[in-house]
């Protein structure tokens, strides 16, 4: 058989993801590992970018004028968003904002790189997982693009003055974060034995195989 | 008093005191923080004329001077990473009472102002989110405005335009724009420079007011009829985050040494973030350091060839600065009165020419006027 070319490569390595993908939701561990994932890494982000955090206290949502025409409005930085809504919950205050939706979707992808490492590391034989996910490294970023007014806030901690090149660097943080996270999943996913798979338990077992 | 340093200003516009009517001129009790009590001033930031060509915002009879030409500090603005109105001013301000004002702890600090017997209370809580206010005081359009980075609060006739932030610093220092001619105006200068989208603007200052930084717990002592800027500001911004750090307690950005850009002065004559009073003329700049100020209560010095003198105010914490070319015997007594020729009188409201003064971090104003007069 000649070796496929790469589209063809990329094909089944996309077929293999989907497959091992599909497997993190078979199970019920596996779902456990992304949805607790999933939850914590959004609750990093939007502590990162400010939109949670604590607040005056008290309790109660407060609406902008125009909610929706404000939703994608660009507000402090690259991938920024403008918040449309805020909830007072005594001590802690959430900006909901599309910074919400953009770290969900960072968020599935870190849980879903998480959960493949799992399963690779709890059953890689019964899995037909290979290698372990770098997803967790890959996440980093999308935290560190967190920016306030004026500026990167994060190189204060660093005790690193911004300039042009930093600020330049920031703008892509986010989306190399996403791109890391979607190649990394697809390095693991095209590790997976398709036959293996089919091979596994339908319902999680505890135990390593 | 002992001159730390002495170094003339380059006076951009020539001398004298015929010059400095335009920038220091008094408003007499009117403007005064002891004036009588008023009503509320609205709060409708509508537009309206001031004495203004048309929109534009009304400027001084005299330039404040520049260290460095309008076109070199447009070259020396960068971007703060947020873009033009990221930051987004508040245009349609709302004020309560100091009853309803329980998200303000009596440390925390706050902007005072009182025009024409109206007083009003620009919480720092609130301003850090949005650097400008776009307000009506006492019928005026004005702006309130605070740059964080620079610990600087400056109040501005607007005529009938607004402000907005440009998302551009200088010397880490906040660059307003106005909405009619799109005009760049850096915030501690007070003077217009060229833009992007106004390259070609007339290089002139514009008119200022004193707002006195002070917290919650003195000015409320101090003026319990104020009413408070509210958190209802129309955006969905949470105030109880800071998110350069703290004043109160003092932390983060505001309490060490570090900046986030590039300061247009590197002078280390005291550190960084250390506060003065600066005031400026035509003439000439001079600052006070402020916790001089509190330790000494009066403290001389010189705007150019004319002699001023500074006088701390122990209920506000703050001080005010005035023109004294007769060279009038200036005393304190105990912090809230001071002798000016044997006769007693409140720092606020000495017999003198008033110059308008505000806080600022030392690099900030060495920065901008390389030249200044020091006393401590």
């Amino acid at each position: 058989m000649s070796e496929p070319r790469p589209l063809g490569r990329f094909r089944t390595a996309l077929g293999r993801t989907r497959t091992a993908s599909a497997l993190v939701f078979r199970r019920w561990d596996g779902r456990a590992v992304f949805g607790t994932v999933t939850a914590v890494y959004l609750v990093a982000y939007l502590w990162a970018v400010g939109h949670l955090a604590g607040g005056l206290g008290g309790f109660g949502v407060t609406v902008v004028a125009d909610p929706l025409g404000t939703f994608f409005r660009p507000e402090l930085g690259p991938f920024t968003f403008t918040p449309v809504a805020r909830v007072d919950v005594g001590p802690v205050t959430y900006l909901l904002s599309f910074n919400t939706v953009l770290g969900l979707a960072l968020a599935a992808l870190v849980g879903l790189n998480l959960a493949l490492s799992y399963l690779a590391w709890r059953q890689p034989k019964a899995c037909g997982i290979g290698e372990r996910s770098t997803g967790l490294l890959a996440s980093i970023p999308a935290l560190l693009s967190g920016t306030a007014c004026c500026g990167p806030v994060v190189l204060l901690v660093v005790g690193v003055q911004a300039s042009g090149v930093l600020l330049t660097a920031f703008q892509f943080l986010l989306p190399a974060a996403a791109v890391l996270l979607v190649g990394s999943l697809v390095l693991v996913g095209r590790q997976v034995n398709p036959a293996a798979v089919r091979r596994s338990p339908e319902a999680g077992q505890p135990s390593r195989q | 008093m002992r001159t730390a340093t002495r170094r003339r200003l380059l006076a951009a516009t020539g001398g004298g005191l015929a010059a400095l009517a335009g920038c220091s001129r008094r408003r007499g009790p009117s403007g005064s923080l002891d004036g009588s009590e008023g009503g509320d001033g609205g709060g409708d930031s509508g537009g309206g004329e001031n004495g203004s060509d048309g929109a534009r915002p009304p400027t001084a009879d005299e330039r404040l001077p520049l260290s460095m030409s309008p076109s070199a500090l447009r070259e020396a603005a960068r971007s703060g990473g947020p873009p033009k109105d990221g930051i987004p001013s508040i245009d349609h301000p709302s004020f309560v009472d100091p009853s309803d004002a329980g998200f303000l702890n009596g440390g925390d600090p706050v902007f005072g102002v009182v025009r024409d017997g109206v007083s009003k209370t620009y919480p720092q809580k609130i301003l850090v989110q949005h650097e400008i206010v776009n307000d009506v005081l006492a019928g005026d359009p004005v702006a309130v405005t605070y740059c964080p980075l620079t610990g600087t609060v400056q109040g501005f006739e607007r005529g009938g335009t607004t402000f907005g932030v440009s998302g551009r610093l200088i010397n880490n220092n906040l660059v307003m724009y106005d909405r009619e001619t799109e005009t760049w105006w850096p915030q501690i200068l007070a003077t217009s420079i060229p833009g992007p989208w106004n390259e070609d603007p007339e290089i002139a200052s514009l008119r200022e007011f004193r707002l006195v930084w002070t917290t919650w717990e003195r000015w409320r002592g101090h003026r319990p009829d104020t009413r408070v800027l509210s958190t209802d500001t129309g955006h969905a911004k949470n105030y109880g985050r800071d998110p350069y750090g703290s004043y109160n307690p003092q932390g983060g950005y505001y309490g060490n040494d570090s900046l986030l850009f590039p300061a247009l002065s590197n002078d280390d004559t005291f550190g960084r973030k250390r506060v003065v009073m600066g005031a400026r003329t035509p003439a000439g700049a001079a600052a006070f350091l402020k916790d001089a100020l509190r330790e000494r209560e009066v403290i001389s010095g010189r705007i150019g060839d004319t002699p001023v003198v500074a006088a701390y105010d122990d209920r506000l914490d703050t001080a005010y600065a005035y023109l004294n070319p007769e060279e009038a015997t200036v005393e304190s007594t105990d912090g809230t009165a001071v002798r000016v020729d044997g006769e007693r009188h409140t720092p606020a409201d000495l017999p003198l020419e008033e110059v308008h003064t505000f806080d600022a971090m030392w690099f900030a104003w060495a920065g901008y006027y390389p030249d200044t007069n020091v006393y401590e």
